[in-house]
């Protein structure tokens, strides 16, 4: 086997695939890259089991074949080659020279017939959609997984293709997130996954190298195939990333979402995340929340921890409801906020036991639950 | 005035508090401690000096010492009796620390006496009110701080009052023994007087590189502390408990692992009613386990989320000890231990439909044992212990708390 490539391209392609690697202890092969060379370019291959990632740059082959090398160590390497031009040759015996300048590295490799095969995929359920738009509706709602290990099937990323809509929706417990846009979703291909985190944060690394992609699944799998047309940098064809599942139901999150609006106040975001923020700046480990009292036109947000002092902010708002106050873990206010682009959103409270709820006019809600008031 | 700390140390507590009840055993060998197999925690220095040592199990103390008496634990009455000594405490100063049942620390700096002189007779003053009210007798250390004060009130016990002056703490302590330091347990003392270290000054006689090659990293903190320097301020609001625990002695050695499992559960149960009745919500489980040659082991388990409800526990029981019970061999006490108290306000939880109908039961469980007793309610696996192994708790030797009321037809209850 034996290629030349660009030092750029190459190191682009590793870098798409890095983050995906085994733990070395249990198979030492999945610290490694599969890189097959044919016709007109190579294909690059890691995977954890779990989570599998291909891609596909240009290359003048010269000679087919495949091998696997360490994967950290060989982007390391590839990024530091001082010439753009960069040779690779393997030997029957794994051995790989990599040829760049002056540079020479001879490299030890493992054959490619320890490496797992990714999973075949049959098209049970595949629906197209825009990586700009997939981009921005996870990251509306990807903040909210869970990370706790115990509850791990809050530890990703529902997507529910139904009813005429595709909603993705995350949740640790104690806030959730939603969005929905429409779309058609035939009878026979209505369906949901929940992917998990891992996963979640490779689709998002990957989402701006082209218009479309493509999403299939099974009850066991998901694999995205991501258009790379507006990658400039070596990427042909396009990425495919496979998953395995969380596998479970996911809780019921429409008995979640209040149903009716009690007192709804129209808000700047910017102008809202940055008083929270300042306020949150006093909380400690131990008393970590904020107050936000609504009174007539006014919104005060007040943060204390006992041994270092307290924090008041007030904003001036349209509102002719009764007074009320209710507690929040301050992160549970920022996020959704930081991960919403719209000048406006609005927030609906109720009580201080109640939740509240962030929405936009683009069907994205946030039901975030109150700490309760000492 | 410069700071000045007291420091209170009761003379064999338990001890004395039964004597305090019952004079009739003043004077004598006495020893609080359980009957057949459990362990003397108290011994009346006339026990002590028969070779009787806190903590010795029963069987040997009986042996060194046949006439000993024996007094089992009463129930609430040492938590009484501290709860008065340490009232007494503060009327002498607010700033009072308990460090345990028995022992405590007193700031009287800001008490505006005027000399150390001043602050020796208003102690001993209080030394003789809590004799004459309590009818038990503590020990007193006066000193600058902390380290040094713990170390005079226990010099001269029982009844002992020294007092060290500002300015005299490292002369005090250069005489005594090095195992009197903190942090010197019998081990390391035995290994410093083999290399010569025998008395708190003959730390001094040797240089830097030697002491860090004996004492490892911890050898400047040892020299502070020889030196009689200890910045720790009396902390008060020790009041609240930083963790609950409970064990349990068996009447003989058990190797039933369901027998024990039921046993830790219903310790967790009534840790979980204590920690809902102070409103206190607890992160971690630890179990320990005890075997008949007196080794242990333990193991403890961390949720995610605090919780108050038992239910959060449950399901780590069983897990925690096996973990902690990795000898094959039967154990002759286990305890419970939760721990990660927090009083944080509480999140709110998004699917709490079940936690919410549980909070509400345990609520109505709570209610119902304090108004009718341990018996009027119990868990379903406490009616397995019971039906499962007969006359159970009595030929197995185990204690329980709940009594027969409680033991119903056992459809009546859900099983967890």
């Amino acid at each position: 086997m034996k290629f030349k490539i660009n030092r750029d391209h190459f190191s682009n392609g590793l870098a798409q695939v890095l983050n995906v690697v085994g733990s070395k202890a249990t198979m030492p092969i999945l610290s490694n890259v599969l890189i097959e060379a044919e016709k007109d370019h190579i294909s690059l291959t890691t995977t954890n089991l779990d989570l599998g990632i291909r891609c596909k740059i240009k290359a003048e082959v010269k000679e087919t074949g495949a091998v696997t090398l360490p994967v950290k160590r060989l982007a390391t390497i590839v990024r530091e080659l001082p010439n753009v031009d960069v040779g690779f040759d393997a030997s029957p015996n794994h051995q790989v020279k990599l040829t760049s300048g002056g540079s020479n590295f001879r490299i030890m490799g493992i054959g490619k017939e320890e490496f797992p095969p990714l999973p075949e995929f049959g098209e049970e359920k595949s629906f197209t959609l825009e990586q700009a738009e997939l981009t921005m509706m996870l990251k509306s709602v990807s903040y909210a997984q869970s990370t706790d290990e115990t509850r791990y099937i809050l530890n990703g990323v529902y997507f529910n293709f139904k009813d005429g809509k595709l909603s993705l929706v995350a949740t640790d417990g104690r806030r959730l997130a939603l969005i929905s846009k429409e779309m058609e979703v035939p009878a026979a291909s209505a369906g949901s996954i929940i992917l998990p985190a891992k996963t979640v944060g490779e689709l998002l690394r990957m989402l701006d190298k082209g218009e479309k992609l493509k999403v299939s699944f099974n009850d066991r799998r998901a694999a995205f195939q991501i258009n790379t047309d507006r990658d400039t940098s070596g990427l042909v064809d396009s990425i495919y990333l496979y998953s395995k599942v969380v596998e479970g139901n996911y809780p019921n999150y429409n008995q979640v979402i209040p149903k009716e609006t009690h007192q709804r106040i129209k808000l700047e975001r910017e102008l809202f995340l940055q008083c929270v923020h300042r306020a949150a700046l006093v909380c400690s480990e131990k008393s970590n929340s904020v107050k936000i009292k609504l009174s007539s036109n006014l919104l005060e947000i007040t943060a204390q921890s006992p041994d270092f002092g307290e924090a008041h902010e007030s904003m001036a708002i349209a509102y002719s409801g009764p007074e009320l106050q209710v507690a929040f873990n301050p992160q549970f206010v920022m996020d959704p906020l930081r991960a919403l682009t719209k000048d406006e959103v609005f927030f609906e409270v109720k009580d201080e036991v109640s939740p509240g709820v962030f929405k936009t006019l683009e069907s994205f809600i946030c039901v975030i639950m109150p700490v309760r008031l000492s | 005035m410069l700071r000045t700390i007291v420091h209170l140390d009761a003379d064999a507590f338990f001890v004395s508090v039964e004597q305090a009840r019952n004079p009739a055993l003043r004077g004598k060998k006495v020893a609080v401690g359980g009957r057949q197999r459990g362990i003397i925690s108290s011994a009346s220095y006339e026990a002590r000096a028969c070779g009787v040592y806190t903590p010795m199990p029963t069987s040997r103390a009986l042996k060194v010492c046949p006439d000993l008496i024996l007094v089992s634990h009463t129930s609430g009455l040492y938590g009484e009796y501290s709860r008065r000594l340490f009232a007494l405490c503060e009327q002498l100063t607010p700033l009072v620390q308990r460090s345990s049942i028995d022992e405590g620390y007193l700031d009287v700096t800001p008490c505006g006496f005027k000399s150390l002189g001043d602050v020796e007779t208003a102690v001993r003053k209080l030394q003789m009110r809590i004799t004459d009210e309590l009818g038990i007798t503590v020990s007193f250390g006066i000193a600058s701080n902390k380290l040094v004060a713990a170390i005079a009130s226990k010099l001269k016990k029982p009844r002992g009052f020294v007092v060290v002056p500002h300015g005299g703490e490292a002369g005090f302590l250069a005489p005594l023994s090095i195992g009197k330091l903190p942090g010197i347990g019998e081990k390391t003392e035995k290994y410093l007087n083999a290399h010569g270290i025998k008395i708190v000054s003959d730390l001094f006689e040797r240089t830097e590189s030697e002491l860090s090659s004996l004492l490892g990293s911890g050898w400047r903190e040892l020299l502070e502390s020889a030196r009689g320097v200890d910045h720790r301020e009396v902390e008060t609001d020790e009041a609240d408990a930083k963790s609950y625990s409970q064990q349990e002695t068996f009447g003989r050695d058990i190797a039933d692992r369901a027998e024990i499992e039921r046993v830790a559960k219903r310790m967790l149960e009534e840790l979980m009613r204590k920690v809902r009745n102070d409103r206190k919500r607890v992160r971690t489980l630890t179990i320990r386990v005890r075997y008949p040659d007196f080794s242990q082991a333990s193991a403890a388990h961390t949720v995610p989320e605090s919780s108050e409800l038992e239910t959060a526990f449950y399901a780590w029981i069983a897990p925690t000890l096996d973990a902690a019970w990795k000898k094959r061999r039967p154990l002759r006490l286990v305890s419970v231990r939760l721990s990660g108290v927090d009083d944080a306000p509480e999140q709110l939880q998004l699917f709490s439909e079940t936690s919410d109908k549980r909070k509400r039961l345990a609520a109505a469980v709570d209610a119902l044992k304090q108004k009718g007793g341990e018996g009027i309610v119990v868990h379903g696996s406490q009616i397995a212990a019971a039906s499962s192994s007969a006359a159970g708790a009595r030929k197995l030797g185990v204690k329980r708390g709940d009594g027969d009321p409680g033991r119903r037809d056992k459809s009546e209850f859900g099983r967890e």
